[in-house]
């Protein structure tokens, strides 16, 4: 496991990485790989295709790195964001319905915590956990599934047992409370 | 209790895009109108940095050794250098000289058959990179420049914080041998910009020419082809 990597360590890897050098991205890849390869792992279920999402990500990485703006998100935020993306393409690559088995059912290593638990420990999830959490349960719920298992409505829908219709509003009546939420 | 009003058309759509909930079809609808909508673009990001921190909930998991492998083999040149045949071949010899060196990918597909090597191939140019750090501060880089002598072009990335210093700008000079300063242009803070050198500067772009970075009011410096405000950074042009 690589050593802890600040933000601004990250924001220089990636200048260098932006400059064409190869070495750096080694160095953002071994700080940054697990945490990507969670990510395509809990949207895919599947370890092979989410090697090989991985893989695509960091060559998208690579080829995008001049168009990374410090200014508006952090490293982190953005490389996670071509993860999940590509993730989400493959995903919706199954087809409409598609989704993965709950992660849950995944092999993961002993002494690890789930997800969920995560979250309601995690400090610095903090306020937007807080928020989340004043929202009803079914909300709440339809709003996490969607960002970690990157569904589609319909397929909301079916797990949850309701029309499409029905989820939509739960969803973005969610959210609107969420920014509210957000920006006090 | 006062319900919180809805959320317009356009930002709903793009909470959706950035949570993960669209179709593909619309998923591409939202690519294309966050390329030619900066508006909804910024929608978009605002979501994104909104639900940032879900990730951290996400438990990290070490993917097999053979990624790195497979990423390494596949690695382009950066897109920013696609358009140069001549630098695709000569920048990919260079930079990737630490680890493989592919040429072309023709020779990517034969090398990575062997031992890494690097390749010396007739050099039409060496790409120079200097780190600039400050000159009383802490040793770290606060710029990053790399000149490409086959794009003729100077690709800055200022890692300085935006909005620390409204009321300056950063301007960046090149001090060769003669020790002359000579003005490049401006880099904002936390932008990476790349700026074609014209003809005149490009010899003074080389080996062990300093750049710098000076403060300077809106505009630059005042002076004729001399910085008036203090020295942030600066660094040598070194080969990778």
């Amino acid at each position: 496991m690589a050593a802890a990597t600040t933000p601004e360590d990250l924001a220089h890897l990636m200048a260098r990485v932006a400059a064409g050098e190869r070495a750096a991205l080694r160095q953002l890849y071994d700080a940054t790989c697990a945490k990507l390869f969670g990510v395509c792992l809990r949207i895919l279920s599947d370890r092979e295709e989410s090697e090989d999402v991985l893989q695509e990500v960091y060559v998208t990485i690579w080829r995008r790195a001049d168009r990374f703006d410090v200014s508006r998100a952090s490293v982190m935020t953005w490389i996670s964001t071509i993860a999940r993306n590509r993730a989400i393409d493959r995903l919706r690559a199954r087809g409409p319905l598609a989704y993965a088995d709950q992660v849950e059912d995944l092999e993961i290593p002993d002494g690890s915590v789930s997800a969920e638990a995560l979250l309601v420990t995690a400090g610095e999830v903090g306020r937007l956990h807080d928020c989340l959490g004043a929202l009803d349960d079914r909300t709440q719920t339809a709003i996490r599934t969607a960002f970690f298992d990157g569904v589609t409505y319909e397929a909301l829908g079916h797990r949850m047992g309701v029309p499409l219709g029905t989820v939509k509003s739960w969803v973005r009546r969610g959210l609107a409370k969420l920014k509210g939420c957000l920006s006090q | 209790m006062s319900e919180r009003p809805e959320l317009s058309e356009a930002e709903a759509f793009a909470a959706e895009h950035a949570l993960g909930l669209l179709t593909s079809a619309e998923r591409r609808q939202a690519e294309t109108r966050m390329a030619r909508d900066a508006v909804f673009a910024g929608l978009v990001e605002a979501w994104r940095n909104r639900l940032d921190s879900l990730i951290d909930a996400i438990m990290p998991i070490t993917p097999s050794h053979g990624v790195w492998a497979g990423i390494e083999q596949t690695l382009p040149v950066n897109d920013n250098a696609a358009d140069s045949r001549g630098l695709r071949f000569w920048r990919a010899a260079t930079v990737g000289s630490l680890t493989l060196a592919a040429a072309s990918l023709t020779a990517a597909v034969f090398l990575a058959n062997q031992p890494p090597v690097i390749i010396h191939p007739v050099p039409v140019g060496q790409l120079l990179n200097a780190s600039l750090i400050s000159p009383s501060g802490a040793p770290v880089p606060l710029f990053v420049a790399a000149y490409d002598p086959v794009r003729k072009a100077l690709i800055v990335t200022s890692l300085v914080q935006p909005g620390k210093d409204p009321a300056h700008v950063h301007e960046l000079w090149v001090i060769p041998a003669d020790g002359k300063p000579r003005p490049l242009g401006f880099i904002e803070p936390g932008k990476t910009k790349t700026m074609p050198m014209p003809e005149a500067l490009r010899n003074s772009l080389a080996l062990g020419s300093a750049i710098a970075v000076t403060v300077e009011p809106p505009g630059g410096s005042p002076k004729i082809d001399a910085p008036s405000g203090p020295v942030a950074a600066v660094g040598k042009l070194v080969k990778i």
